[in-house]
């Protein structure tokens, strides 16, 4: 699980090495990195809202 | 190459822009604390763009120089290096953060109109701004006053060419005034640079914002928000004074508009309407009915020799002081007093061959917007 | 690019097409136009989406010409304010969703296929189809110029109520037109996704795959995700406009600020879809030259995933002047700064890649470089944009102008140039005439910059975008913007010539038409013979 949320995380930033993404991409699930995908999607747009709200206080 | 190109145009412009009258080419610090912050701000952000530039073009000009094919460079074969990345990925993140502290804290003041001493309407119409001060029942348009022969390049052109306009807004120095911005038609933006405010007037919205002005002078900026023909032609003039001749100014004004007040009762003669309703017309109704009266339709209906005008008088008030809905013509009743609204219709119906010889006093007028 | 290609005999491939398409007996094709009506052969159809988008970016530019003719010193001279209006609007929507986006579409549907080692598209009756909807969508658009009350003249965004309300009788024609070029897209879209994913040479992953081959399937999600936002919104304005609803007029007690939401929320992953692919072909063409493979491509990937996916988040960055409450103005503030770091690892990348490279200088290579250096200028002014508070200076003035243009001028059609002059070979099997590539190269860079970076001093002095007219100040930046703009669209006819040239003869190219390039379609002959791949070839990764 930790893998599958690091290997999201570095896409978000657009950092990956090559070892991990031969990894990635050797899973046979895409819809666990999909489902990932879009629960650190939602949960970054909360941060953000987060910071906003907290910063325009 | 870039490089050259980039500094070439600096030393062009710095050699041009002394004969601009402010700032040739730079965002102008402007005449409030908001103003002063955003200048700050976007030199702040461009100097890091720029160091940021002259390393990576940097970078990238040597390595086309050192490994050029011609030269016999050898091709190393790395192509991944993730501290570097983390790295290089890490510090724009930082930068930004930087960034957004200064920009954060500036919008906040931006954004924070609260204890305005004097409130300030601007409504947006196709194609001039509209001031009312709230409270002093003082009101009126302003209008691009640079002559279209001007434009067409029949006469030489003026200074403060279309930066110019028949009745500038008047507003104190050291106060903090509040704007409440609207639009009657379409979206509007209205924008004076050197106070840092732009914000779009939209039909059934009031936004806020606010200006302290440090400095009297005359300030001009225009609409920035594309608003039909005549969009280019919609200029906006601030006149800071200090406070204490602001004051005068406005009680001038105020006794002004109770002396017209009075007018809407009496009998006006045809001369003094015609007179008063051209040049209502010049400057409120020829941007689209054309200054003859042709119109451009099918947009702009001509109102010469336009035989539903002549044979209809009341079909005619109707129209100026209810507007055509869903189409360009906005309602007037608000827009113009009584005294206008009658001289303008009786300039309309006796100008351009339209001889009907009618009439319209202002009480009648004054009657129908009552109803 | 990481995979290596080992070197496979391209005679046995053009052999085994030349049976193949003996064998499968395809029918003669039809002959004059019904051939090029009737075709579904991806490279045929992908040719005629080029020349298409080459016509549409003359007309386009005949547009901007006008424009720039106008403004080439203060006061009206040639057009009025009106027609004004119209060439800015029908310049935008031609060269966005005429010029832009088919250049694009024409360049995957030849080279997809060729990359992933596919036969063909995996629809190609559809594939057709959603061609020969874009001459119906704009002949239609182009013809609303000689409708009664003009065409389009509310610019390119067409903000409500200026594009219901007070808009020309024309406007339901301009809206038939975008739903027409709306479902060429999304069906085109649908086309590479359904290519991509299924047709790929055996024993290519996803993570093979060329970068143009990954930037155009993320760029065909997005067109998918956005193109129905747009179609909504233009359907809402039909609404309001012949059938008295109230959307977007306040009267009606609509509102005219949920029209910038819905468009923007179409309008910015719009952009990213404009330069994607862009970054696709740089992608292909930096390595090439360079000798050396692109660093980071995994990353790479990764970045144009990120960028996508933040595209969706920072739209009302184009609304900070619309009265947003300071939430929402710090939440798109900060998101729309973010953009600028997966945009940065990119950079980063090319000019890594360059690092220790064996550098030529080819016509492809030479576009693909400006298009890394004027990008990234386009970039910059693009982070100062995102300054919320400095935005509400910058905001609707020719700063903004010159930011866009930087992005799109230097940036997707630079790189759809410098697509062009790589594949070329492979298309027509001559080389394009180096000597006059090169002169077409640096009118470009001169005219390009000569007419787009002055913009920044006319914005920042104060002038807004849209007007037909300005102040005396701006006279010295408008009269080098116009001759810089008419030296660039000149220069664009030295393109025109190399092309024709190319197509008629030339030095000859072999398969492997660039030396350093590494990538599937340089194992077919060159010029590619019309059925290609009917076999799959097998696909040997690199070993790293």
């Amino acid at each position: 699980m930790w893998t599958v949320v690091k290997s999201v995380l570095a896409a978000l930033l657009g950092v990956q090495n090559n070892r991990n993404r031969q990894e990635d991409f050797s899973s046979d699930k895409p819809g666990v990195y999909i489902a990932t995908g879009v629960v650190i999607t939602l949960l970054f747009v909360l941060l953000l809202v987060f910071l906003a709200t907290l910063a325009a206080r | 190459m870039r490089s050259r190109c980039w500094w070439l145009l600096v030393m062009t412009f710095a050699a041009s822009g002394s004969q601009a009258q402010t700032n040739g080419w730079n965002m102008p610090v402007g005449v409030t604390d908001v103003s002063g912050d955003i200048y700050g701000l976007h030199m702040t952000i461009f100097w890091i763009c720029v160091v940021i530039g002259v390393l990576v073009f940097g970078a990238m000009f040597y390595s086309l120089f050192r490994y050029r094919h011609s030269k016999g460079a050898k091709a190393a074969n790395f192509h991944e290096h993730t501290s570097v990345e983390v790295l290089w990925t890490a510090i724009p993140i930082l930068i930004l953060v930087g960034m957004a502290v200064p920009a954060t804290a500036t919008l906040k003041n931006m954004y924070d109109a609260s204890d305005a001493e004097l409130d300030v309407m601007i409504t947006g119409q196709q194609w001039r701004w509209r001031y009312e001060y709230l409270g002093e029942d003082v009101a009126f348009t302003s209008n691009m006053s640079t002559p279209r022969a001007q434009i067409s390049g029949e006469e030489a052109r003026g200074e403060h060419y279309l930066l110019e306009v028949d009745e500038p807004l008047v507003l104190p120095t050291d106060r903090k005034v509040r704007f409440l911005m609207t639009s009657d038609d379409v979206i509007h933006s209205w924008w004076v640079p050197d106070l840092a405010v732009k914000q779009d007037t939209i039909p059934g919205f009031i936004n806020e914002n606010w200006v302290k002005i440090n400095e009297p002078g005359i300030y001009r900026g225009q609409c920035a928000e594309l608003c039909g023909i005549d969009h280019g032609f919609m200029p906006v003039v601030v006149h800071a004074m200090e406070e204490e001749e602001f004051d005068g100014w406005l009680a001038e004004r105020k006794a002004a508009a109770e002396e017209e007040a009075m007018g809407v009762d009496r009998e006006w003669e045809m001369e003094e309407l015609v007179e008063r309703g051209e040049s209502v017309y010049q400057s409120i109704c020829s941007s689209c009915h054309q200054a003859e009266g042709q119109g451009s339709p099918p947009a702009f209906p001509a109102l010469a020799n336009n035989e539903q005008l002549i044979s209809d008088v009341d079909w005619h008030l109707d129209k100026v002081i209810n507007g055509v809905s869903g189409a360009a013509m906005p309602a007037f009743r608000s827009t113009l007093n009584p005294v206008e609204l009658a001289a303008v219709v009786t300039y309309t119906r006796n100008a351009w061959g339209n001889d009907t010889g009618d009439v319209v006093q202002p009480s009648e007028v004054a009657e129908l917007i009552a109803q | 690019m990481a995979p290596k290609l080992p070197p496979q005999p391209p005679l046995q491939h053009s052999n085994t097409a030349v049976a193949d398409s003996q064998s499968h007996g395809h029918a003669a094709p039809p002959k004059g136009i019904l051939r090029w009506l009737l075709t579904t052969n991806h490279k045929e159809i992908g040719s005629l989406y080029l020349i298409f988008s080459l016509t549409m970016f003359f007309i386009g530019g005949i547009f901007a010409l006008v424009v720039r003719a106008e403004l080439f010193q203060p006061g009206l001279q040639l057009v009025e304010p009106e027609f004004f209006n119209q060439m800015t609007t029908m310049h935008g929507l031609i060269m966005v969703f005429a010029a832009v986006m088919p250049a694009f579409t024409g360049l995957a549907n030849w080279m997809i296929p060729l990359q992933i080692g596919a036969p063909d598209m995996a629809l190609p009756r559809l594939n057709n189809f959603s061609f020969w909807l874009l001459p119906v969508a704009f002949t239609l658009l182009l013809s609303t110029l000689f409708m009664p009350g003009g065409g389009p003249n509310f610019g390119w965004t067409f903000y409500a109520p200026l594009s219901t309300t007070y808009a020309p009788p024309s406007t339901t024609f301009f809206i038939l037109a975008l739903h027409i070029a709306g479902i060429s897209s999304i069906l085109g879209a649908i086309n590479i996704i359904a290519t991509i994913l299924n047709m790929r040479a055996p024993g290519m992953r996803l993570m093979d795959m060329p970068l143009f081959v990954w930037t155009w399937l993320i760029t065909a999600f997005l067109l998918i995700a956005v193109m129905p936002v747009l179609a909504g919104v233009i359907t809402m304005m039909l609404m309001d406009i012949n059938f008295g609803t109230s959307f977007f007029d306040a009267a009606g007690g609509g509102d005219p600020v949920l029209f910038q939401h819905l468009f923007w929320f179409f309008g910015h992953p719009e952009v990213y879809i404009m330069i994607l692919p862009a970054f696709g072909i740089v992608s292909a063409i930096i390595p090439t030259f360079a000798r050396k493979p692109l660093f980071g491509y995994a990353s790479m990937v990764y970045a144009t995933a990120a960028i996508a996916l933040l595209s969706f988040l920072v739209w009302a960055h184009h609304m900070f002047i619309v009265g947003l409450p300071l939430v929402a103005e710090l939440f798109f503030m900060y998101s729309t700064m973010l953009i600028a770091v997966p945009t940065g690892v990119k950079v980063f990348n090319w000019v890594t890649t360059l690092f220790r490279g064996s550098i030529s200088f080819e016509s492809p290579m030479l576009f693909s470089l400006a298009f890394v250096v004027l990008f990234t200028i386009g970039g910059f002014s693009g982070l100062m944009l995102a300054i919320a508070p400095a935005d509400f200076q910058y905001h609707d003035t020719y700063f903004v102008v010159a930011h866009f243009h930087y992005v799109l001028v230097p940036g997707a059609i630079f790189a759809i140039m410098a697509g062009v002059y790589y594949w070329l070979p492979k298309w027509t099997g001559h080389y394009p005439n180096e000597k006059l590539a090169q002169w077409h190269f640096w009118f470009s860079i001169i005219g390009v910059n000569l007419t787009f970076f002055p913009m920044h001093f006319a914005g920042l002095a104060g002038m807004p975008r849209r007007i037909p007219d300005y102040a005396l100040q701006f006279a010295d930046f408008n009269l080098l913007s116009s001759i810089g703009a008419f030296f660039f669209g000149a220069s664009q006819l030295l393109f025109v010539l190399v092309v024709i040239l190319c197509v008629r003869g030339g030095k000859k190219a072999p398969a492997k038409a660039w030396e350093g390039a590494e990538d599937l379609e340089w194992t077919v002959p060159s010029p590619a013979p019309l059925h290609t791949f009917e076999t799959p070839p097998v696909f040997h990764r690199a070993s790293h």
